[in-house]
C-alpha cells in the first residue's frame, strides 16, 4: 500500500506521513524530520491528533476499543501528544541561521579541473590544505581541458571555518568537526551539476556502496570498517560495475545514480586486492591520523557516469574472518532502524513518501563472509534473480 | 511519563532507541501499544567521518 501524505490538507494541525511497515506503522513528522516506528493504533491516535481531534474524544474511543479505564486512556493520549506532537510543533518555529562575514580570497594557490561525463568542474583551493580534503578522491577525473567550466567552486578556510562557494554564491561554512558535512555538500553540488537535478529532485543519499550488472543495482550497507569498499572493489574485479562508494545518491525516480569518486581502499585490504589491481602498489597513500586510517583511492573501471539503475536489494555486508559465509533475509524494520540514522533523506513531503514506498518494497539481506568467491557468487545471484 | 531508553541491539543502535510510553501497570493493552522507536536521519548530506587534518 502506498504511503499516505497527511500534509497537504490545511485542516491538519501538523503535517505527517504514515506508512505501514510489516506489523508496525512508520510516521514521519515534517517539522522535526523525525521518523517514528509505532504500533498501528498509536499511529492512528497521532493521526487523529494531527487532524485536530480533541484528547477526550480520542480517549473515549480508546477506552471502548481496549476496554481500559477512561483515565488511563486519557493519560495515554496525553503522553502521545507530549512525546510526538508538542516537540514537532516546537520544531516548526523558524530557525535562526548564523551568518558569517567573509571575503573571497584574491589568491587561490591551486586550481584543478575535473571532467565528469561532458561536464567540466573548476575547483579553486586556497591552499594545499583545502585541496587535500577534496582532490584525492577525484584525482582520476582531473583534466587539462580548461574551457567553459559548467560550475566553478571556491574552497577556502577563514576564521576557523571552511567555506564553499559555487559560482560565487556561498553554499555553506563548516567547522573542523563538520568536514564530512562539507564533503557531503560538495558531493551534492557535484551530482546536481552532473545530472542537472537540484536538491529537491533527489530522494536521498545513503552511506553505502553501490554496484550494478548494467541493468540493476544493489546497495551494500554496513558500519564503517565492515568492508563495504573492499567488497565493492572485489566485485568490480569480477565484472560488476562500481556505481558509487560511500556516497550513494538515489533520485526521485528511485534510481541509483553514479557517483564518480574513487573507491577508498584501506591499507589492510591491499593484500586481498593487489592481485586484481596491481596499480594499487604505487598509488598515493593518505594517512588520516585522527581516524587512524591509511587509504589509497582506486578509480572506478567505468568512467562514464551517466547511467542510473533501479535498485534490486539492500545488503548489510560484513567481512568477518571467523565466518565462512552466512546469508539471510532480514526484516524491513531491522533494516529501517539501521538505515535511517546513516542516511540523508530529502525533507520534501512527496520525496519522503517516495522513499517510504521505495523502501517498503526493497528486499533486505545480511551477508557475512570471509570466502570471497561465495560472496561474489551470491551478489551475482541477487542481481540476476537467481536466488 | 516515563521514558526508558533501551538499546535493543548493540549492532543496530547508534541513535535509535526503544522507548515505552508511561507505565500502565495491569493494563497490558496500553503497554502493548506504547512501545515506539525514534529515528533521526542526517541533517544534511555527509560522507564518512573525515579527518580535518592539520590545517585547522
Amino acid at each position: 500500500m502506498d504511503s499516505k501524505i497527511h500534509s497537504l490538507d490545511h485542516t491538519f494541525v501538523f503535517p505527517l506521513i504514515t506508512k505501514e511497515l510489516e506489523n508496525k506503522c512508520v510516521v514521519w513528522f515534517q517539522n522535526s524530520n523525525q521518523y517514528s516506528i509505532l504500533e498501528p493504533l498509536a499511529a492512528e491516535i497521532i493521526l487523529a491528533l494531527s487532524q485536530g481531534k480533541e484528547v477526550p474524544r480520542i480517549a473515549q474511543q480508546l477506552e471502548k476499543e481496549l476496554a481500559v479505564p477512561l483515565e488511563q486512556a486519557m493519560n495515554f493520549v496525553i503522553d502521545l501528544r507530549n512525546i510526538f506532537v508538542t516537540p514537532d510543533l516546537e520544531a516548526k518555529s523558524p530557525k535562526v541561521y548564523k551568518r558569517y562575514l567573509y571575503s573571497i580570497p584574491k589568491d587561490f594557490k591551486l586550481t584543478k579541473y575535473y571532467l565528469i561525463n561532458t561536464k567540466i568542474l573548476k575547483v579553486q583551493f586556497l591552499s594545499q590544505y583545502e585541496a587535500s580534503l577534496i582532490h584525492p578522491k577525484f584525482a582520476h577525473l582531473e583534466t587539462t581541458t580548461h574551457v567553459y567550466p559548467n560550475a566553478i567552486f571556491q574552497i577556502f578556510k577563514a576564521h576557523n571555518l571552511l567555506y564553499l562557494l559555487m559560482n560565487t554564491e556561498l553554499i555553506g561554512s563548516w567547522d573542523k568537526n563538520e568536514i564530512h558535512y562539507f564533503q557531503g555538500k560538495f558531493s551534492m553540488k557535484l551530482i546536481e551539476t552532473m545530472y542537472g537535478k537540484l536538491e529537491d529532485q533527489w530522494m536521498g543519499i545513503f552511506h553505502a556502496s553501490a554496484l550494478s550488472n548494467g541493468k540493476h543495482s544493489l546497495l551494500l550497507s554496513g558500519d564503517s570498517g565492515n568492508g563495504k569498499s573492499t567488497s565493492l572493489a572485489l566485485l568490480q574485479a569480477h565484472g560488476f560495475q562500481c556505481v558509487a562508494d560511500d556516497f550513494v545518491p538515489i533520485d526521485i525516480e528511485q534510481n541509483v545514480c553514479c557517483f564518480p569518486s574513487g573507491i577508498s581502499i584501506k591499507k589492510n585490504s591491499l593484500k586481498t586486492l593487489l592481485p586484481f589491481y596491481p596499480e594499487l602498489e604505487h598509488s598515493a597513500e593518505f594517512y588520516y591520523k585522527r581516524l587512524n586510517k591509511i587509504v589509497r583511492y582506486l578509480p572506478p573501471n567505468e568512467l562514464s557516469f551517466d547511467k542510473t539503475f533501479p535498485c534490486k536489494a539492500l545488503i548489510f555486508i560484513k567481512y568477518d574472518s571467523n565466518v565462512g559465509f552466512e546469508f539471510e533475509e532480514i526484516t524491513k524494520l531491522q533494516t529501517f532502524k539501521r538505515l535511517i540514522p546513516d542516511s540523508w533523506i530529502s525533507q520534501e513531503p512527496k520525496n519522503v513518501s517516495i522513499f517510504l514506498d521505495w523502501f517498503s518494497s526493497l528486499p533486505c539481506y545480511q551477508l557475512t563472509y570471509s570466502i570471497n568467491e561465495k560472496m561474489i557468487h551470491q551478489i551475482g545471484c541477487i542481481l540476476n534473480n537467481d536466488l | 511519563m516515563k521514558n526508558q531508553n533501551q538499546h535493543k541491539d548493540q549492532n543496530i543502535s547508534r541513535k535509535d532507541a526503544l522507548h515505552k510510553i508511561g507505565n500502565y501497570g495491569k493494563y497490558a493493552a496500553l503497554t502493548a501499544i506504547g512501545t515506539y522507536i525514534l529515528l533521526h536521519p542526517k541533517k544534511a548530506q555527509a560522507t564518512s567521518p573525515a579527518d580535518p587534518g592539520s590545517g585547522f
